[in-house]
Order: structure tokens, then C-alpha cells, then sequence
């Protein structure tokens, strides 16, 4: 946001509506930034330790995170993740009624501010598996390796030459 | 002199005859099965577990013994429970099961892939084949790398699947890493999942 309004700041004349214009996109389908604090694992018991991490600030981005809602008070977010998502973590304290609570982080440039939602129960039970096997495969259609059977081909070319070469010496009456 | 010439040849073409052929088709044409050394009839003791690191997103899983890597997606569950895939166009490509457990953490992470796709051999191809006591290593958004240890490599039957022995909650931080596998039928597919459990060893 202020890298785009620095970006225009030049263009004096219109550098208002053309940042309004430009900040548009970046907020579209997003209100507040909703969701773009992505809280792992969404569900915890009392007592676990979360962690929070958006790519909302952008690349090595750092934010300061609150999750005072839940009673977690004040934590930071730094830029640990691969691509410089700003990563923090925090500690549901044991006496957390369950609930969901929403956990805010603010971008130390730009003053972005992002949530997500955090869900405390009281025990992990409730946590849903998977069922039965999975789908990871179609099989059959493909036929087996495709450098092995190339392997193949080659080996049996070489076998149809050897072969041929063979015959050709045979017919010639070449020392068989 | 010209009769040696001609046994070397003979020789060579018979050989490349059978070994053509082998490939073509005596190899097998599916991808590799656990052996019966590799399943938990044959457990062995196993490398003591490291404690568990907080939670983390996982954005890439290493398998050095089979030229694993790939990066993860997050995967949800499909309407009759099951666990979702990654999207089938793009083989190198594995998941993990986002609502669950976080590769490190305490309890049960699960990752998965396919094994082949419409072109061909895709990111777990090789499963089957993993040996017990291999590396997966799974490179977390906090900046750390799990190191898991492998303990078994199982086959399931998709009719009889131990979804708690696979996807049940456990005591350490462990790792399910499947994909497809356990003989293929023209009518039903794979027929059930080669399934490599581990647990945490490590932490880089």
C-alpha cells in the first residue's frame, strides 16, 4: 500500500484518485483482510501453542500480532517462511474458554491489518480425521515406465541387429 | 577369429532379446510394493523420537532416498470423508491435510501424492520402495526442517483401510506419507494405498 503510494507520489496531479484507483484491487474480495492470517492448527486446546502467519505484509514483512482476545496478550511476527511470510507464534493460555477468536496481526510497513480465526475446544477429539483410502492414482491407462520401456525398445533394436547381422553372415556362408 | 565374432554376437543379441523383453514386459509395469521386510511384522527397534517442535505449515517434503521434492498444498476432505488430492495435472506436486496435525507437532501429520497420473509416474511413484530407516524431511514456513525416520511401509486394501492405525492421533510427533498402490484393476483402479509411517528424529 505505501509501496504503491510512494510509487505515485511523483505524478503530483492525480496522485490521490490514482492511488485510490491503485489500492482498490489490492482490497478487492478482501474487506479487512479477513482470513489472511492463516492461524495453524485453527483448532488447539488450552494450554497449546499456536502460530499465526500471513503473507499480507509482503516479502520480509514483519507484523506485531495480538491474540489478547483469547488472552494470549501481544506477540511478533517475523519474516521466517520461505517467500518472507511474517510468521509468529503464541500460547493459549489453559484457563481459554473454547470459543473462536479472532487473532489480529498489523503490518509493521503499511499499517495492514489482518485477521484470522482461531477455535479453542476443550478436548482435540473433536478434531476431524480423514476416512478410507485415497484417491492418488489412475494407473493401468499409462503402462509402465516410460524409461523403461524406452530401455526395452532400445535393447530389442539391438537384439534385431545382432540378429539380421547374424543372417547376413549366414547367408554369405561367412564362417558358420 | 570371424567364429568368436559371431558367438560375441550371438551372444549379445540373445541377451539384448531377454532383456528387452524383461522390460517390456516381465518387469511389471506398476509402480514399486513394499516388501514383506519393510511392514510392521518385521519391526525392528526404531531411532528414538526428538521432541515436538509448535506448530508449523509445511511447504515442501524431501525424500532423498527416492529423489523426492516437492512442494505441498493444503489438502481437505472430500464429502464422504475421505482425504482430498492434490490436483491430478501436476505430478510433482504432494499435499498435506491442513485441518490436521502440523508436520512436527505431537500427533499425526499426513502428507499425500499421487502416484501416477494420465502422462505417467508422479511424485510417489517410488513409495513403495522406501526402506525403513530412510529420511523425510519436510521443510516447515517457520524455517525449520522435520527430519522424519521411516519405521514401516505398509500396503492396504481400499475394502479393509485402518484409518485409525493410518490417520488416529499419537502419543510423538509422527508423519503418514501415501499415495496409491496394492495391485491395479481396470474396473476399480488402485485397489489401496501404499502407506510409509514415521516419526520424528531430528530437527536442521
Amino acid at each position: 500500500m505505501r509501496r504503491t503510494a510512494r510509487l505515485l507520489s511523483g505524478t503530483a496531479l492525480a496522485a490521490a484518485t490514482a492511488g485510490l484507483l491503485a489500492a482498490a484491487p489490492a482490497y478487492a474480495g478482501e474487506a479487512d483482510g479477513s482470513g489472511d492470517l492463516r492461524i495453524y492448527p485453527s483448532s488447539v486446546v488450552p494450554g497449546d501453542r499456536a502460530t499465526a502467519d500471513t503473507a499480507a505484509c509482503g516479502e520480509d514483512g514483519t507484523a506485531a500480532g495480538d491474540a489478547s482476545a483469547v488472552g494470549a496478550g501481544s506477540f511478533t511476527l517475523a519474516a521466517r517462511g520461505p517467500e518472507g511470510e511474517a510468521t509468529g507464534e503464541f500460547r493459549v493460555p489453559p484457563g481459554a474458554q473454547p470459543g473462536t477468536y479472532e487473532i489480529v496481526a498489523r503490518c509493521a510497513e503499511g499499517d495492514r491489518r489482518v485477521t484470522g480465526d482461531l477455535v479453542v475446544t476443550l478436548t482435540s477429539a473433536e478434531r476431524v480425521y480423514p476416512r478410507g483410502s485415497v484417491k492418488t492414482g489412475v494407473g493401468g491407462a499409462l503402462g509402465p515406465d516410460p524409461v523403461q520401456t524406452a530401455a526395452g525398445v532400445a535393447a530389442l533394436a539391438v537384439a534385431a541387429a545382432g540378429g539380421t547381422w547374424l543372417l547376413h553372415r549366414r547367408a554369405r556362408g561367412d564362417g558358420m | 577369429m570371424r567364429r568368436v565374432g559371431n558367438t560375441a554376437i550371438a551372444a549379445v543379441t540373445a541377451a539384448a532379446l531377454c532383456s528387452g523383453a524383461w522390460l517390456l514386459w516381465g518387469a511389471g509395469s506398476g509402480p514399486p510394493q513394499p516388501s514383506a521386510a519393510e511392514s510392521r511384522a518385521a519391526h525392528a527397534r526404531q531411532a528414538p523420537a526428538a521432541p515436538a517442535l509448535p506448530p508449523s505449515p509445511p511447504d515442501r517434503v524431501r525424500i532423498p532416498a527416492l529423489g523426492v521434492d516437492a512442494p505441498l498444498t493444503g489438502l481437505g476432505l472430500t464429502p464422504t470423508g475421505s482425504l482430498d488430492v492434490p490436483p491430478a495435472d501436476r505430478k510433482n506436486l504432494a499435499g498435506w491435510y491442513e485441518a490436521g496435525t502440523t508436520p512436527g507437532e505431537r500427533g499425526t501429520a499426513i502428507v499425500a501424492g499421487h502416484v501416477d497420473n494420465a502422462e505417467g509416474p508422479a511424485v510417489f511413484y517410488r513409495l513403495g520402495a522406501l526402506k525403513r530407516g530412510a529420511t523425510i524431511e519436510i521443510a516447515r514456513r517457520d524455517g525449520s526442517t522435520a527430519l522424519f525416520t521411516v519405521d514401516v511401509v505398509e500396503v492396504y486394501d481400499a475394502r479393509a483401510f485402518p484409518d485409525t492405525k493410518v490417520y488416529g492421533t499419537a502419543p510423538r510427533p509422527e508423519l503418514r506419507v501415501i499415495t496409491c498402490g496394492g495391485g491395479w484393476s481396470h474396473d476399480t483402479g488402485y485397489r489401496g494405498n501404499v502407506v510409509a509411517f514415521a516419526h520424528l528424529t531430528g530437527v536442521r
